[in-house]
């Protein structure tokens, strides 16, 4: 997607003057995904690939009812069906698996082309294709495995949460095709609170770890997650404590910097150097030559 | 459904069996989830696959395919051991208290009656015994006779324990006791619960039986009728239940009016068979409404031949086609195999030609490889298709099929372009009734014609050959009444003002002469303005009210909802008489009070009663009719003699069984079901195909068609055929996830991915260890080369239920092995 | 070659220059053969090629180096295969000059006070061959450096075929070795020019004087005076 016009900046990547803050104030969005009331339907990913505009890819029956298994430069939007047996019997868990839009963003904090990560001031993280290099930073700075390098395009990929029909007053296709309502849109607060009361119903029809999956280590992401079983994330394939890599972060905001530094110093050193000591000429040729062997 | 969609909003606890509605019914199913998030409803899923509708479940149970009357015999035994039903519901609404005659027996798992000969039971060793004094059916308001229906009930399933469920259903007795305390939960007043179920009760050779036991279930605890409770069908088409409306069957007219038999010459007689009388006239009167039988009959023979059906030529009766024996399309496909039939009596001719119209039999019939080689039979071939389905080019079907070789195969094939539902307006009848008008979005592709333009073409040709050249009763053609403005494209608006009925000369009014409920040309507004003596047309007496002098309800999209349970009487038509919730007068108790006052259905206000449109006289104060006003008791039934196998339902195997019946070795399987005896139709034996096998749908596709979209999104979302198979049975056989496995039936083998899972769980059936298998039936050898695959069919059985003669896709026999 | 032209005075030392080193040519003495220096300098174009595409995806500060190549996207697609081409360039570096960078017992104190004290020019070493201690380190530094960045690079290249912390160390591998390798290749280029006069003409000409060589290599020279080299082949 292209930089939205109507929707002011929050922060972009790669930028050396750092964030940009716009004079309009709007409210966080987020998705909210319950999959304790999920089927698995995948009307989500139709409605994805249709609005999106995405080529369809040959997929091939492999023994899941997973369409594919891992997101793809052309699918953005993929449910994730796990089957478990435990103590308390079978589950057969379903997630709708996409970026997640994390406030503190990975892939933006990795990202090294100005701009071609961007995050709107409602949260929205996303690739501006005219920006975006594909270096596949991103790959490595995302702690849950989502944007992807297309093979043609040489851009990166990933769910924009649909920041085109967001930016003028509609939820995301995903969520207008969701048949039971597992699916909703609206501000950060008003998901949040709605998964809170959806917790408090799951605790007290059994499920004492049911959770609200809105992870604290990327301060909290744009994507919502109601879990049954909020002890086991990894059940459903989502990281326990996802935060940005901290190897990233050195890197990125620190050794990069440094490295930098370091080389200017070189630099000055050499100069400073040169300064003090000159040139190591060639002098005294007439003084007698110690280093011949004598005749 | 009893009941609506909406209404599912409204319950407490919903029973999910027979049917995978998240699945299949994902729309729907979304009001699953707001009884759950709104009420904190429990959602028990019992099916032989942990399904999608399982995984969203409070409580899943496992249970083996085609055993479900034993699942919910023996809720009903725990609800009565209990004390768990709702006692007060049973003695007002249910024939509970009536008394059977001595003539009902049940032994060895045979009813009384039974012809072992004909394979049928004479229906009439099941009577009621009338009482000597008044007449009326004997009635116990105690229920505690012993020929009462209530108490041969409760003998019928003592046998019916939880270690007996255990051993027949293979459901674990701990998980068996929770969903019996969950469902049998409902069975108080301030509570209600639905059950809910599809094609996984519908087809099985004990079909019709399966629902009577969710039904009877239903009615003991108190909950037909309620907002919140019903039985409820889920269709398996956006129109099913429209096409089942309007006569989808051979042995129904429009409305359910039975299809005349040839003992039936004149139209008295027919009426005389076919309208009820019942022996409760007094207090708690049956409404019988029925009696009316013959005002629909006649409406519709003049809907059928206008001016040309007259009082004196009996309105044109002697035109309608009589049928004697079964004419199901399970049996046209066994003529057509076999080159002859011989059930009327004699022997006649097989048919000559077939046109199938909308529907893919080679795919959707049981056992394929009949399907070919019936088609193969063939003089001609007519298919109105919007795509090229396996039917129309089974003469080159792949080997596998058996096809005979396609230079000897003489049938002429004609394929009609077809329009689809989005290329043509008309109604939609969803599962709840509601008649919904939907509009044209596109035009055709090519020579693509609505079916309606199809259908005209073809009768309007026929109609002029008969008139060159005559015929056999060339009458019943020559006065169909086809009085469209455009015969060619009839206006599908017009069809459906035809089908609500219109007055022919002016109606007074019963209550005062002087007056006209109608004038002549008039809409009427519904079957109650209906007459039997001609001065009323109506295509459909149970749809009638759908377009009225106020105009097209069908259209109807408000959104207004006064009683906060979803009802939405101005959204759309429902019928009968756009009443919602049906039976409803079973809501209330005998005063006319709701069961429970947060969800009332109607209520009587001291004149009149309130709420919903009253499924009884709405001026008829509590006391004056029962709940059931279709029925001669007036009551629900607990016990129903009109079933062709039996009063009450019994567990029987499906007909290829995997054990001997537990309860009555000797009757193993339903003993009036039906099967065929062509060389194509073998039944296999449990020491040859030991494993169970179910087929099942997909939402990703939908039936035989979605397959076809070349470059699609939803063969994008399931690529292609697959067998599920359990994690250790497919260790017995080293089957690898992913890897092909051959799947192989008594009619045929297929070929598919295998998908290994825990979804299907291990199970001990009778003291042996016994497996389940499954595959979705989506892909043939017809659409999208890349999105081919077996029939699912190839395997199933053509064995049928003996009241519907719907084949037994649920339950059948395999074997199985590595590719 | 015309009459007509007039004949240039014959330079032996740069034709010397062409196919042998060590070898006393007038006043001049070959220390760098065409090849070595094609090598060399094939190396230094990869790596600038590198440094300039990779620097402005390094860090925005960097940012305006990837205009000489055409914008960031260019440089992105540039720099994979621009580093493969340094890494094949220095592996034949490698090879070609191995013979003489084998390390000797006192090299590892040009990793210290040696250092300190040739930039100080201070050194009184009378025993530095054709390369000095620091030459040599460097020479085996970049080396392992070019494997490193070639390594990490692959694994940044295509990162969905690697684990993800892997792929994170390979990144702070191709950062850390870069730095290492840029901070080298300033005091390379600096002793290679401004510092010490006549040392650039080692590589483009191929020749030092007597005098360069006695000064900065005297074993070299001495070497080269008697002969030595010349029998040893």
């Amino acid at each position: 997607m292209s930089v939205q016009q109507n929707l002011e900046i929050r922060r972009s990547s790669a930028s050396v003057w750092g964030s940009q803050s716009g004079m309009r104030s709007v409210p966080t969005v987020s998705k909210y995904i319950d999959t304790t009331t999920c089927i698995g339907c995948k009307a989500c990913e139709a409605a994805c690939i249709e609005w999106n505009d995405l080529r369809h890819i040959a997929t091939e029956q492999t023994g899941t009812y997973q369409t594919l298994p891992t997101l793809h430069a052309e699918y953005w939007n993929l449910i994730r069906f796990n089957e478990r047996d435990f103590d308390g019997g079978l589950v057969w868990l379903m997630r709708k698996d996409q970026c997640m839009h994390c406030e503190e963003p990975g892939c933006l904090a990795a990202c090294p082309a100005p701009g071609a990560i961007v995050q709107y001031a409602n949260g929205i993280v996303d690739v501006n294709p005219d920006q975006c290099i594909g270096c596949k930073y991103c790959e490595t700075g995302c702690p849950f495995d989502v944007p992807r390098f297309h093979q043609t395009t040489g851009k990166m990929a990933k769910c924009t949460l649909c920041v085109d029909r967001v930016s003028v007053g509609l939820e995301p296709a995903c969520i207008k095709a969701c048949p039971t309502g597992c699916l909703q849109f609206g501000t950060k607060d008003d998901m949040v609170a709605l998964g809170a009361r959806r917790v408090e119903q799951l605790k007290s029809n059994g499920f004492t770890n049911a959770l609200l999956y809105n992870p604290e280590g990327v301060h909290g992401t744009g994507v919502v997650t109601v879990l049954a079983h909020g002890d086991h994330p990894e059940w459903y394939q989502l990281p326990r404590d996802p935060h940005v890599p901290i190897l990233v972060r050195f890197w990125k905001s620190f050794l990069r910097p440094l490295g930098a530094i370091a080389i200017f110093g070189a630099v000055i050193g050499a100069l400073t150097h040169y300064t003090k000591f000159g040139p190591k000429e060639v002098r005294g040729v007439d003084a007698p030559d110690r280093n011949l062997p004598d005749a | 459904m009893t009941n609506g969609w909406v209404d599912i909003k409204n319950t407490d606890v919903i029973l999910a069996m027979g049917g995978n509605p998240a699945e299949n019914h994902p729309v729907g199913f979304k009001w699953f989830m707001e009884a759950k998030k709104t009420r904190g409803a429990k959602l028990v899923a019992v099916d032989p696959r942990f399904t999608r509708t399982a995984a969203t479940a409070d409580l899943y149970a496992p249970i083996r395919a085609g055993s479900d009357i034993a699942f919910l015999l023996g809720i009903i035994r725990y609800a009565i051991e209990n004390k768990r039903y709702h006692e007060d519901y049973v003695k007002v609404h249910t024939n509970g208290p009536y008394v059977v005659s001595e003539k009902f027996e049940f032994n060895d798992g045979l009813f009384s009656g039974f012809d072992a000969g004909k394979t049928e039971y004479d229906k009439t060793a099941w009577a009621y015994e009338p009482d000597p004094k008044t007449k009326a059916y004997g009635v116990d308001p105690t229920l505690q006779n012993p020929r009462s229906v209530f108490q041969l009930l409760k003998k019928h399933v003592e046998r019916y324990t939880p270690e007996m469920v255990e051993r027949i259903c293979g459901t674990p007795k701990d998980t068996y006791l929770k969903v019996c305390q969950i469902v049998t939960s409902t069975g108080v007043p301030e509570k209600a619960g639905t059950i809910t179920y599809a094609l996984g009760w519908t087809q099985h050779s004990t079909a019709v039986q399966m629902i009577r036991a969710a039904a009877m279930l239903q009615l003991l605890l108190g909950n037909v009728g309620r907002p919140g409770g019903g039985v409820n069908a889920f269709r398996g088409h956006s129109n099913i239940q429209g096409a089942t409306d309007i006569a989808g069957t051979f042995d129904i007219l429009p409305g359910y009016l039975k299809t005349p038999p040839g003992s039936s010459q004149t139209l008295k007689d027919y009426l005389e068979a076919a309208t009820p009388t019942t022996l409760n006239k007094e207090a708690w009167a049956s409404m019988n409404y029925w009696q009316n039988y013959p005002k629909f009959m006649v409406s519709l023979l003049k809907a059928t031949y206008g001016k040309a059906a007259t009082k004196e030529n009996d309105f044109g009766y002697a035109w309608l086609p009589k049928v004697d024996g079964n004419y199901s399309w399970m049996y046209i496909c066994d003529d057509m195999y076999r080159g002859n039939s011989t059930r009327v009596g004699g022997k006649e001719p097989g048919p000559e030609g077939f046109i199938s119209f909308g529907m893919n039999p080679v795919g959707l019939g049981p056992n394929s490889k009949k399907w070919v080689a019936a088609l193969a039979k063939l003089k001609w071939l007519v298919v109105a298709e919007n795509v090229e389905t396996e039917t129309p080019i089974f003469w080159k079907s792949p080997k596998q099929y058996d096809p005979p070789e396609a230079s000897k195969i003489q049938t002429e094939v004609f394929l009609l372009p077809a329009a689809d539902f989005a290329e043509k307006d008309g109604t939609f009848t969803n599962s709840a009734r509601w008649m919904q008008w939907k509009w044209k979005a596109v035009d055709p592709p090519g020579q693509a014609k609505s079916d309606q333009e199809i259908l005209a073409r073809i009768f309007l040709a026929v109609r002029d050959l008969y008139k060159k050249e005559g015929g056999p009763l060339p009458e019943a053609l020559a006065n169909l009444s086809w009085s469209y403005t455009n015969p060619v494209e009839p206006d599908l608006g017009e069809v459906l003002k035809e089908i609500n009925g219109k007055a022919l000369s002016d109606i007074p009014d019963p209550a005062d002469k002087t007056k006209t409920l109608k004038t002549a040309g008039q809409q009427v507004d519904g079957f109650g303005q209906l007459q039997d003596d001609g001065s009323t047309m109506c295509g459909n007496w149970l749809h009638s009210g759908v377009f009225t002098e106020a105009g097209n309800n069908a259209q109807r999209r408000s959104t207004a909802d006064p009683t906060g349970l979803g009802m939405y009487h101005n959204w759309a038509f429902s019928w009968p008489a756009n009443r919602r919730i049906m039976y409803n007068r079973a809501s209330a108790d005998a005063e006319g009070k709701p069961w429970d006052p947060k969800r009332p259905g109607i209520v009587w206000n001291g004149e009149k009663w309130v709420g919903d449109v009253p499924d009884m006289k709405p001026d008829a104060p509590p006391g004056t009719f029962g709940a059931f006003i279709m029925l001669p008791e007036g009551v629900g039934r607990l016990y129903a003699s009109g079933m062709n196998d039996g009063p009450f339902p019994e567990h029987y195997e499906a007909v290829e069984a995997p054990i001997d019946n537990p309860l009555h070795p000797k009757v193993t399987s339903n003993p009036v079901s039906k099967k065929f005896s062509s060389d194509k139709d073998i039944y296999g034996k449990k020491e040859d195909f030991p494993i169970v096998c179910t087929t099942y749908r997909l939402t990703e596709h939908f039936h035989y068609w979605t397959q076809h979209q070349h470059d699609g999104v939803l063969n994008e979302l399931q690529p292609g055929f697959f067998v599920e198979i359990p994690e250790g049975l497919a260790q017995q056989k080293g089957i690898a996830n992913g890897s092909q496995v051959k799947v192989t039936s008594a009619r045929g083998s297929i070929q598919g991915v295998a998908m290994v899972t825990k979804r299907l769980r291990p199970m001990k059936i009778d003291g042996k260890e016994m497996w389940q298998v499954g595959f979705p039936i989506h892909w043939g050898y017809a659409g999208d080369p890349n999105h081919t695959g077996p029939l699912a069919n190839t395997l199933t059985p053509s064995a049928m239920d003996p009241n519907t003669w719907t084949p037994e896709f649920k339950a059948f026999l395999v074997r199985i092995e590595k590719a | 070659m015309s009459a007509a032209r007039p004949q240039r005075p014959f330079d032996t030392a740069v034709v010397a220059a062409r196919d042998r080193e060590n070898v006393i040519v007038g006043n001049e003495i070959v220390r760098h053969r065409l090849v070595s220096r094609v090598i060399h300098w094939s190396v230094a174009v990869t790596f600038f090629v590198c440094v300039f595409t990779g620097m402005p995806i390094w860090t925005p500060v960097f940012g305006w180096m990837a205009h000489l190549f055409g914008g960031l996207t260019v440089c992105r697609l540039l720099h994979p295969w621009a580093g493969v081409a340094f890494f094949l360039a220095s592996g034949i570096m490698f090879v070609h000059w191995i013979g003489d960078m084998r390390l000797e017992p006192g090299d590892r104190e040009w990793l210290g006070p040696k250092a300190f004290a040739y930039m100080r020019y201070e050194t009184e070493d009378t025993d530095i061959g054709k390369y000095n201690g620091g030459q040599r380190l460097f020479f085996w530094a970049a080396g392992l450096g070019a494997i490193g960045l070639l390594l990490s690079g692959l694994l940044m290249w295509f990162p969905r075929a690697f684990p993800p912390l892997l792929l994170e160390f390979a990144y702070l591998i191709h950062d850390v070795t870069f730095i290492l390798f840029a901070v080298a290749i300033v005091f390379h280029i600096y002793l290679g020019t401004a510092a010490e006069p006549g040392t650039f003409g080692s590589m483009v000409r191929g020749t030092v004087t007597r005098e360069w060589a006695r000064l900065h290599h005297p074993r070299w020279y001495r070497d080269v005076i008697s002969g030595e080299e010349d029998r040893r082949r």
